[in-house]
């Protein structure tokens, strides 16, 4: 099977938060507007880098996450460029209202990262696990959503957002995911990455499942099924051309996703596919449940997330065409 | 020292013209929040015509002192400064709270001179808190090498809206960093919207609890300008803490007829605009 952009075999595990901060330090270097504000988080590299020569561009707020996402718009207003950062389930959960009315109503210039994001955080639990941020951040006008698939586009996506003037919101997985780029591959925000092509079906990807999805593709190719393989790292504006496309020439689509089916991922393509080309839909992700403990294998497994069942639900749509 | 009489003198023809213009918006918008527009009248004032740096024919002017209206529905006399400051002209007025119109019925930064676009209460100290913290970076250093912001930041927060919890989160924040241009004023005209503070909420003793998270604190009669322009001037001088002015004011203070009655979200009827008039004339 041919593919474009990818490493084989597949590069370094590495958790994204850190991937993040290897580009944050020459990013908060070359940009004197760069401000990070915490919520009781992890400093990473660029924090400590900032806390030593800028203290004055960085702030912890304390474990109060309305504020920091309040204090990031003021800063906005200030005219620095914010970055915040704190568990996905509370910026989400508990400051939603603050992002949506401080933030995007006037597209101030916030990035709001969204740390250990999704369903699959290993361990902690229903209550940390957040199935809604996809569907809940791309409703509200004015926000970007990037969901990137491992650690090189992560960098990417990190650059890319700051450059882009106006919010965005960075989802950034808990577990160490397998570098599935190489450092040279075209990054564009808003356009999907195609990382195998085929004609039986469409396999849209996005963030950590990339490596998952990639590894059914191919499970896929040698039982002679041939898949196309979008990388979906924009969840909004998300790439309606690439999935009109891939419907039309494909004729199947399978959506894979470490968030709720409903509204997520698989919400918004289906929304584009029914009104603009229909075709057999499946979703991969999570159906309407919470989640648990569980080590990242047994999560993949309970809740239907593995290369396994992204073949399968290939297979299963194949036969709907 | 007492402040010049002209001064007041001024200032109190300032607040009695963006009263005035405010029931003119709350005519031509047919709805209003006149109760609290007209509590907070005499702090602006104060602010826009006389305290702040700012410049009506330059709104980004690059190190213009902030004012942040929290308790944003009350956008009247947030308005009727701004136009009679210069921002705008005052023919916008009559586009308040219509369709299309730049004058939404809730402050939005869309407004040349508005600084905040509020309407979801207790988050404006934290904005606040945010463009003062903006105004310390890079800032040059006093002979202690204490950073010299570049601005003020004014923000006028409601009793009622007090009751959010994001508010007291701001409250710890500002301490925790000092932040010392950093001016709230409460404007504790006694009522939330459904009834009296007493009754829905009771959080007074305002002071305590202020004092206690460290700020630096003074209370004061909210309709009386050489009141509040020395509170706003002790402000700049006590430094290493944000400083809270508690200012007692009178729901829908101007027109006597409306005044102590909650009269927080309501038309204006031609009696009412009568008896207005009559009182802001």
């Amino acid at each position: 099977m041919k593919r474009k952009y990818v490493l084989e075999p597949l590069g370094e595990m590495k958790a994204m938060y850190q991937a993040y901060h290897e580009e944050m330090v020459a990013m908060a270097r070359e940009n004197s507007q760069i401000v990070l504000l915490y919520g009781d988080f992890p400093r990473g590299a660029a924090g400590e880098l900032l806390q030593k020569e800028h203290p004055d561009r960085i702030y912890d707020v304390g474990i109060a996450e309305a504020n920091l996402i309040t204090t990031a718009a003021g800063l906005a207003g200030g005219g620095y460029l914010p970055f915040t950062h704190c568990h996905s389930i509370f910026a989400v959960g508990r400051a939603y209202n603050q992002i949506r009315q401080n933030v995007a109503f006037d597209r101030l210039n916030v990035k709001i990262v969204l740390c250990n994001s999704g369903m699959l955080w290993p361990f902690m639990g229903g209550s940390h696990q957040i199935i809604e941020e996809i569907a809940a951040i791309r409703v509200i006008p004015n926000m970007v959503l990037v969901s990137p698939g491992d650690p090189v586009a992560t960098k990417k996506i990190t650059r890319a957002i700051a450059e882009h003037v106006g919010p965005a919101a960075l989802r950034l997985s808990n577990p160490a995911v397998p570098t599935v780029y190489r450092d040279d591959f075209p990054f564009t925000l808003g356009k999907a990455v195609t990382l195998t092509d085929g004609t039986d079906a469409t396999i849209i990807s996005t963030g950590m499942m990339l490596s998952d999805s990639l590894a059914a593709a191919e499970a896929l190719a040698k039982a002679g099924i041939k898949v196309r393989l979008l990388d979906m790292h924009t969840l909004k504006p998300i790439d309606e051309e690439a999935i009109i496309k891939a419907a039309r020439e494909t004729g199947a689509i399978v959506t894979v996703e470490d968030s709720s089916i409903i509204g997520g991922l698989g919400g918004a393509v289906t929304e584009v596919v029914a009104e603009k080309s229909p075709v057999p839909v499946k979703r991969v992700g999570i159906k309407d449940r919470f989640g648990q403990s569980g080590t990242l294998p047994e999560l993949k497994e309970e809740y239907e997330l593995s290369a396994r069942h992204i073949a399968q639900a290939v297979r299963e749509t194949v036969k709907r065409k | 020292m007492p402040h010049d009489k002209k001064l007041i003198q001024k200032l109190t023809e300032k607040a009695r013209i963006i009263r005035r213009d405010a029931v003119e918006m709350i005519r031509a918008g047919e709805l209003g929040w006149i109760g609290g527009s007209f509590s907070q009248a005499d702090i602006i004032a104060a602010l826009m015509f006389h305290h702040m740096k700012h410049n009506p024919k330059n709104p980004e002017l690059a190190d213009r002192d902030r004012l942040i209206v929290s308790k944003a529905h009350c956008c009247e006399t947030v308005y009727g400064a701004l136009g009679e400051a210069g921002y705008f002209s005052k023919e916008l007025y009559q586009s308040y709270g219509q369709m299309g119109g730049t004058l939404q019925a809730h402050t939005e930064r869309i407004v040349p001179g508005v600084e905040y676009s509020g309407g979801s209460l207790g988050q404006g100290l934290s904005f606040a808190l945010g463009e003062a913290l903006a105004a310390r970076i890079d800032a040059p250093g006093d002979s202690s090498g204490r950073p010299v912001p570049r601005y003020r930041v004014f923000c006028i927060v409601g009793d009622g809206e007090s009751n959010e919890g994001q508010i007291w989160e701001a409250v710890m924040a500002a301490v925790h960093y000092k932040v010392d241009n950093l001016v709230a004023i409460l404007d504790h005209n006694k009522f939330q919207s459904s009834g009296t503070i007493e009754e829905r909420m009771n959080m007074m003793p305002w002071m305590d609890k202020w004092r206690a998270f460290g700020w630096d604190t003074v209370e004061i009669d909210g309709h009386d300008f050489e009141a509040i322009l020395t509170a706003l001037e002790k402000a700049d001088k006590v430094k290493g803490k944000p400083h809270i002015i508690i200012a007692h004011t009178v729901k829908c203070k101007g027109v006597p007829a409306f005044e102590h009655k909650n009269l927080h979200f309501c038309k204006i009827s031609d009696e009412m605009y009568a008896e207005a008039m009559k009182a802001l004339k």
